[in-house]
């Protein structure tokens, strides 16, 4: 005698087209753990030129002091024939900066360079939330002065 | 009339730069006679000979050879595959990945289904995933491939960097052994990114998957109440649907009309089910390396238990 059973609903998975899930899922930069996002820094200088006189100090006293500090940047120095002096710095993202330093003493420049080697990578943007999330709360963020019951130092018991 | 060789410089200046030409600690001179013109930006952007190092120490790897990375970044296109390339790294480091990130998402997501769990790793594991996280360790400028297509040489970078990635796993499993290996996937590619379950799966009819998934866990049968609405006779109505098993709610959704709403609330109690969570686990590759002394206890693989 034939038993009839019915299909396994359950079992009806609807496969997509594969390539339909190509997520280009960004990673969090320090989730995880963190990949510096200064990857290059490029020294352009002219040898014959005045303006570059304080990037050729620079790069005679403490440039290879910094390339061994910060071992993953890739510190290029390039002549640029009668050009200003500038940094050039390249980020993970595919963003660049460049810096004239013509006008800089030789004190300043390491100051351009920390904050080319500090940056993101990210373009500068406003951003008009406080607090940025993935799950955004649906009542918003938690604020102290908007509850019931505020807490006073009185209510503290006394170690006895 | 002074030419540029023949400038002298006072003081601490003594011969020009572009006369010292060589490798001082991480930076590369190049001399002013052999170089040719800047011409665009991504002549500054192309690899040199400390790209690599860079890499090694961006990533905190502990490769002794800036080579080893020369090959991860030197797909077979390169030079007709007669330099080192990274072939065979790929394969086995393909299979080194897919196996720490399959045992963690099996852990991870006990209730999903093979499909899930494959089409869960092909979105967020696959090569066009793995080549966004090569570009976010700034591997796309290190790469050393040709396309196929000389006209368009950008076609086929995101299978090669996805490669490229692979083969970086495959490289410090070869040098460094499983655990080293198992903790670069945890920390570079599965602990930064956020799986979203609830995009893989597609539900066609989630009313009857949920009567037959109630009736096979030996729950009572789903049924639907209305929990909240408002609006019922207008032209924007609003009603907020539970799904009840007895008296437990297990799925809630809103809609326009009633059954749009069980419709989303049967969908949402399936969503809680296959996409359930587990925070604590052990991995089968626990019992290697200095924690050999800590068990690993399987999970019951409850998608593929017995059917009652």
């Amino acid at each position: 005698m034939l038993t009839f059973r019915l299909p396994n609903v359950l079992n009806e998975v609807v496969r997509a087209h594969r390539d339909q899930f190509i997520r280009q899922t960004k990673p969090k930069n320090g989730v995880g753990v963190f990949v510096f996002p200064c990857r290059k820094l490029v020294f352009n200088y002219c040898e014959r030129s005045g303006s570059s006189k304080s990037m050729m100090e620079y790069l005679q006293k403490s440039a290879i002091d910094f390339a061994k500090e910060n071992p993953q940047i890739e510190v290029v120095v390039q002549p640029r024939p009668s050009r200003h002096p500038i940094i050039r710095a390249f980020y993970t993202n595919g963003y660049q900066k460049t810096k004239c330093v013509r006008k800089c003493s030789v004190d300043e420049i390491p100051e351009v360079v920390k904050s080319l080697r500090d940056h993101s990578g990210h373009k500068l943007r406003r951003w008009n939330k406080y607090v940025i999330s993935d799950t955004p709360s649906v009542r918003g963020i938690y604020s102290p002065f908007h509850v019931n019951e505020v807490h006073s130092i009185s209510d503290l018991k006394p170690k006895n | 009339m002074f030419t540029s060789r023949s400038i002298q410089y006072a003081g601490s200046l003594a011969a020009p730069i572009s006369r010292r030409v060589g490798y001082l600690g991480g930076l590369r001179l190049m001399a002013t006679e052999s170089h040719a013109p800047i011409k665009s930006r991504s002549k500054a952007a192309a690899a040199g000979p400390t790209t690599y190092s860079a890499l090694i120490a961006r990533l905190d790897l502990k490769f002794e050879d800036p080579k080893t990375m020369e090959q991860v970044c030197t797909h077979k296109s390169y030079e007709q595959g007669r330099l080192a390339c990274n072939d065979r790294m790929q394969w086995v480091g393909k299979r080194v990945l897919n196996l720490f990130v399959g045992e963690h998402l099996a852990a991870k997501y006990p209730n999903l289904s093979v499909e899930m769990l494959q089409d869960l790793q092909h979105a967020y594991f696959g090569l066009s995933s793995l080549a966004e996280v090569g570009r976010h360790f700034g591997m796309q400028p290190a790469l050393r491939w040709e396309s196929v297509v000389k006209e368009a040489p950008e076609v086929g970078l995101t299978k090669v960097l996805g490669k490229s990635v692979q083969a970086l796993v495959g490289a410090v499993y070869q040098e460094q052994g499983a655990l080293a290996a198992k903790d670069f996937v945890h920390k570079h590619i599965l602990g930064t990114r956020a799986l979203d379950v609830e995009s893989i799966m597609q539900i066609k009819n989630p009313k009857l998957m949920l009567v037959a998934l109630t009736k096979e866990k030996g729950l009572p049968r789903p049924v639907a109440r209305i929990l909240k609405e408002t609006g019922r006779f207008t032209s924007s109505p609003v009603f907020v649907i539970g799904v009840f098993c007895g008296a437990k709610m297990i799925g809630m959704g809103f809609g326009s009309s009633l059954k749009m709403g069980e419709y989303r609330a049967s969908k949402d109690a399936l969503i809680k089910h296959y996409a359930k969570e587990i925070k604590d686990f052990n991995f089968p590759t626990i019992g290697e390396g200095e924690e050999a002394d800590v068990t690993f206890f399987p999970p019951k693989y409850q998608d593929s238990a017995a059917r009652a």
